[in-house]
């Protein structure tokens, strides 16, 4: 009884790998489609194969079960057993050699499709991972066009979009399994990825290489949305931050100005000019903090400006010490940033 | 037989346990409080007036982790576009042996905090302490000063300075600038 | 004026000392500065007196020429703020006063700029220009032009925002001002009367489009170098720095107005021209270097140029009715680039070096002093020829982080410079024919060469270097006719005059400094390549070769 429970559990555990937020076999896009079919060949060619096994061996076992009194095979020519073994065994290598070709051929097929990224019509997005956030620009028309964001990934259906893929620090790799396969981010070096997203959702994106300490809480935000949409977004993106209205919001903002936090972050239509941290402009119309560290929301936002290395020890957002009300009052400008 | 075995056990272990303290890593340190810090320890009357040392500012430059943010936040707060690797430009050197303002820990921090009158801006309320500390120790670093266990033997950039592990230590000297400067 | 006229030329008429008696030169007087940070001015004289600004804190002094070994007249200390130090990118130097109708024009650090009676050093006016904590100092020398004093900001390695102003001469007051980058309304450009050759300077706010959101606002483009004035179109001429910060990867765009000459309308500012030396530049070749207003033959026919030694390795010849190339040759030994277009104007960058993070782009050449930093050239009327200071550097170059923290450096960029493929040779002075396109020939120099020049109707060419020789150069030849050696190193510009005796003289500021020098002069530590943005990898025997100076020396023939 308790079996059939475990049995049943691993199996909601394992099917829920076949779609979601996070999943391979889930395709939204393109590539992710791709690779899905590979996937699928790889299953129907090794399944075949572990399936012939399975049956030969089933075979020897009732063969060796009922035959205990038949002729032992024996060495040489003239031999009964020869002939047959011989094909069999011809036969078997050469199924694994076509399957092996088969598998290669695809492979090689389908990973020269997929970097040979046409690029004309793509969308330019250009990613920075840094322990442990990612910088996401958008490359627009005039270089004033140029979108930037932290931590999500926005993108139109329909149309290919080009990540120019970069790294900071140590080496990341960004793998969003519904639109596509993993590429590395390596410092020095600039790798591409090309994602056509065909299905509107949202997804999620994580560092798959190991990067440091927070590695785990490296998500990317994705969504797929429709163009309309898109271009909307982007506009906004475009704005500058709108003015602290409220009193509470103003002293926010000058807590913000004065403090350390306008030397790291950059907020459009502000004083604070600082590129090592995220930008800031419209955090409040993002669906995470720090990286997926927490979803968004005002109580989640001032924890982490509370105390940001409970919520994720050893990034580099420090410590700052402030009182109760100041704490709300940064917080209520920070959350004013649609 | 069997003491030597045990001594060189316990001096393994020692070792080992040295080694945890350089790699601590402490993400909640309250930053150590400075009192009574002076760029100078000359003093009327005759009997000069030490920096008073803080056992907690210590710790800083004896951690791997604590330089290696600091050598960060030296890139990241600019402090490298006036002082170079060390070397100085607009600012003066930080590897050689003479401090304008005082060598001890304690009185780098206050110059950061603080800021000096010949163009090094105060920091004050721009740089969280516990990162200025990290800062102070980096700095201390550069010529020789912190620990040798907790320094890096080489950098990620272009190659630039010597290897920290290999920087002498200098003599601490608290001297006012030499020049009109 | 430090440039001599407003065609720049520091061409003298006098001949007194010539290329056969030059070598008789010795000191009439010399006069302590006290100072030590590189002293880049130039001495002017005007009447009996002769005047020349220190570095930080920007003293002026009057010397008395009619009493013996130069008495000083007067003195002025500005008392400029002490922090304003911290945001000289390339130590705290001035470039001289200017004079014009009885008063003494110059800058101070602190970004103000002072008025005095020439005769009597009283102040007569003082206004506040810029702010330096936004990184605005003052290290140009002002040009007077129509009553109205113009001068630049210098701080792109602190994120200023480039702008020159026109201040009237008689009160102070701030008449116009152009700003480098931002919307056309603040750059001054009325696209009734702003006519660029090129296509890719005729857009509107071309200033903000071509910059990442908000960028323009610290975006750079200072204008520290030097103004020429054409009288006759009546229009100024002037180069713009290298953006900010450095590092190429923060701002995508072509970066307007930044690294390129502007042509305006003295009286309201407003812009005619403009041509970019170095579009999106990445390498802070800074366009700030001097323009020589000539008139030459030019395929048959006398053209109007501007003849411009850009610190990018070219030559270019620019009409300056148009802003039209005509010619843009490579001068030094050149990695960073493959050339001019000249159909389209544009400089051909090598893709080979564009610099990413995380890479180390190795031997780019010119360095970011460029073939040839403000030290100014000079033009003989007599030879035809140009004489210009220039360099032969390379450097490995690393971009980093940045941050813009106002009143703090951005830069991020980490370089080292190392001499050109040679002989090891890093400077020269070089002639050059405009007309034939050409060197002519070189005096080379074991380390750069930062000090102005001047010619003289004796056919003689000054100039220092950095060991401390101030030398007398045949004009035609190139022969070195005379040489003394001086306390410190020269980074000054030369000035010849006839004093009140009536007897030739040639004054330079000798006190090693500036950018190049500031590894001596500011005792910084070689054992960092990257000190002083990058001269730490190449200070060798210098420190020993020169000495931390301040003094001026005045030669004259024998009586």
């Amino acid at each position: 009884m308790s079996g059939r429970k475990h049995i049943c559990a691993a199996l909601v555990v394992l099917l829920a790998g076949c779609s979601g937020q996070q999943a391979a076999l889930d395709a939204a896009g393109d590539q992710a489609a791709t690779i899905g079919d590979l996937w699928t060949l790889m299953l129907w060619v090794c399944g075949f194969m572990y399936l012939l096994v399975l049956i030969f061996l089933a075979h020897a076992i009732w063969r060796a079960r009922h035959a205990l009194d038949a002729e032992p095979l024996t060495h040489g020519s003239g031999s009964r057993a020869e002939h047959p073994l011989r094909m069999a065994l011809g036969g078997w290598v050469g199924l694994i050699v076509v399957g092996l070709f088969v598998l290669s051929l695809a492979t090689f097929f389908i990973d020269r499709s997929l970097a040979q990224a046409r690029t004309d019509d793509a969308l330019k997005i250009k990613v920075t991972a840094a322990q442990w956030w990612w910088k996401v620009e958008y490359e627009g028309m005039a270089p004033d066009q140029r979108v930037v964001t932290a931590n999500e990934l926005r993108l139109p259906v329909g149309q290919p979009a080009l990540l120019e893929l970069h790294a900071e620090d140590v080496i990341h790799s960004l793998w969003i399994p519904n639109l596509g396969g993993k590429e590395d981010l390596i410092p020095g070096r600039i790798n591409s990825l090309l994602l056509t997203p065909r299905r509107e959702g949202e997804y999620r994106g994580q560092c798959a290489e190991f990067c440091g300490l927070q590695h785990a809480k490296m998500a990317l935000d994705a969504t797929v949305m429709n163009p309309d949409a898109f271009t909307r977004w982007r506009q906004q993106q475009l704005t500058p931050a709108p003015a602290p209205s409220t009193p509470e919001q103003i002293r926010g903002h000058e807590i913000f100005m004065s403090g350390p936090c306008a030397a790291c972050h950059q907020i459009a239509g502000t004083p604070a000019s600082g590129q090592t941290g995220p930008n800031l402009t419209h955090l409040a119309s993002r669906r995470t903090i720090a990286a997926g560290a927490r979803p968004y929301s005002f109580e989640d936002l001032r924890d982490w400006l509370r105390d940001p290395q409970s919520v994720k020890p050893g990034n580099h957002m420090p410590v700052v010490q402030l009182s109760d009300s100041d704490l709300n009052a940064l917080t209520a400008y920070l959350d004013s940033l649609k | 037989m069997y003491s030597r075995c045990l001594a060189s056990l316990l001096l393994l272990g020692c070792t080992l346990l040295a080694g945890c303290e350089r790699e601590t890593r402490a993400f909640h340190e309250e930053a150590p409080a400075i009192n009574d810090v002076s760029p100078t320890d000359f003093r009327a009357g005759g009997t000069p007036r030490p920096v008073a040392k803080n056992p907690q500012a210590a710790e800083y430059e004896r951690n791997a982790f604590h330089i290696s943010e600091g050598k960060r936040y030296y890139e990241w707060y600019n402090c490298y576009s006036c002082h170079a690797a060390g070397g100085g430009d607009i600012g003066p050197p930080l590897m050689d042996d003479e401090w304008r303002y005082g060598g001890e820990i304690e009185q780098i921090f206050s110059s950061i905090v603080e800021g000096r009158p010949n163009g090094m801006p105060s920091f004050a309320g721009r740089i969280p302490e516990q990162q200025v500390w990290e800062i102070a120790a980096y700095v201390r670093s550069m010529s020789g000063n912190a620990a040798k266990d907790a320094v890096p033997s080489r950098g990620d950039e272009i190659k630039t300075t010597k290897p920290l592990t290999q920087v002498p230590p200098t003599p601490e000297r608290s001297e006012p600038p030499r020049s009109n400067r | 004026m430090p440039s001599r006229d407003y065609a720049n030329t520091r061409y003298s008429g006098l001949d007194e000392i010539t290329t056969d008696n030059v070598a008789k030169l010795q000191v009439a007087f010399t006069f302590a500065t006290g100072t030590l940070l590189g002293q880049e001015s130039a001495p002017i004289v005007i009447g009996d007196t002769l005047y020349f600004v220190t570095p930080y804190p920007n003293i002026l002094y009057a010397v008395d020429l009619t009493q013996p070994g130069g008495a000083l007249k007067w003195k002025f200390d500005p008392k400029p703020a002490a922090a304003s130090q911290g945001v000289a990118c390339c130590q705290p130097v001035n470039r001289g006063p200017t004079y014009y109708n009885g008063r003494i024009f110059y800058n101070t650090l602190d970004a103000h700029t002072v008025a005095l009676d020439a005769e009597t050093g009283q102040l007569l006016w003082k206004t506040r220009v810029g702010d330096f904590n936004y990184g605005d100092t003052f290290t140009m020398a002002p040009l007077v032009v129509k009553n109205k004093v113009l001068v630049g900001n210098s701080g792109a390695e602190f994120g200023a925002r480039g702008w020159l102003a026109a201040l009237d001469a008689s009160d102070g007051s701030i008449a116009w001002r152009a700003f480098t980058t931002g919307p056309d309304s603040d750059v001054l450009i009325d696209h009734a009367e702003f006519k660029p050759f090129y296509p890719q300077y005729r857009g509107k706010d071309l200033g903000v489009s071509q910059w990442p959101p908000e960028h323009w606002k610290i975006g750079g483009g200072t204008v520290w170098g030097w103004i020429s004035y054409d009288p006759e179109l009546d229009l100024i001429y002037y180069g713009t720095s290298n953006p900010s910060p450095w590092n190429h990867e923060v701002r995508p765009g072509d970066n307007h107005w930044t690294n390129g000459i502007f042509a305006r309308d003295p009286d309201t500012g407003k812009a005619r021209w403009f041509y970019q030396f170095s579009p999106h530049d990445l390498w802070d070749h800074s366009a700030v270097n001097e323009n020589l207003i000539l008139d030459m033959q030019w395929q048959g026919q006398m053209r109007k140029v501007v003849v411009r030694p850009e610190r990018n390795g070219y030559m270019y010849v620019i009409d300056r009715v148009t802003g039209e190339v005509l010619a843009a040759d490579a001068y030094t030994y050149i990695t960073a680039s493959k050339g001019v277009d000249l159909k389209t104007g544009r400089l051909i960058y090598n893709e080979d070096k564009t610099p990413s993070q995380g890479r180390v782009v190795r031997e780019v050449c010119p360095n970011s002093p460029g073939a040839k930093d403000w030290t100014p050239s000079s033009f003989s009327k007599r030879t035809g020829l140009i004489y210009m200071p220039h360099n032969n550097m390379c450097m490995d170059w690393e971009v980093k982080p940045v941050s813009y923290i106002a009143g703090t450096g951005y830069i991020g960029v980490n370089a080292r410079f190392y001499p050109g493929p040679g002989d090891g040779n890093v400077g020269e002075l070089m002639a050059w024919d405009p007309v034939a396109r050409r060197k002519l020939w070189g005096v080379p120099e074991r380390w750069p060469v930062w000090s102005g020049t001047a010619v003289t109707a004796g056919d003689v060419v000054f100039y220092g270097n950095l060991e401390g020789w101030f030398k007398a150069v045949h004009a035609q030849t190139g022969e070195v006719l005379w040489q003394f050696k001086t306390a410190s190193g020269i980074i000054g510009q030369p000035t010849t005059f006839r004093g009140p005796d009536g007897r030739q003289y040639v004054a330079i500021l000798s006190g090693i400094g500036g950018w190049a020098g500031a590894m001596v002069s500011g005792e910084l530590d070689e054992r960092d390549p990257t000190a002083a943005k990058g001269f730490g990898n190449m200070v060798g025997e210098l420190k020993k070769q020169s000495g931390i100076g301040g003094m001026l020396y005045v030669f004259a023939l024998p009586r």
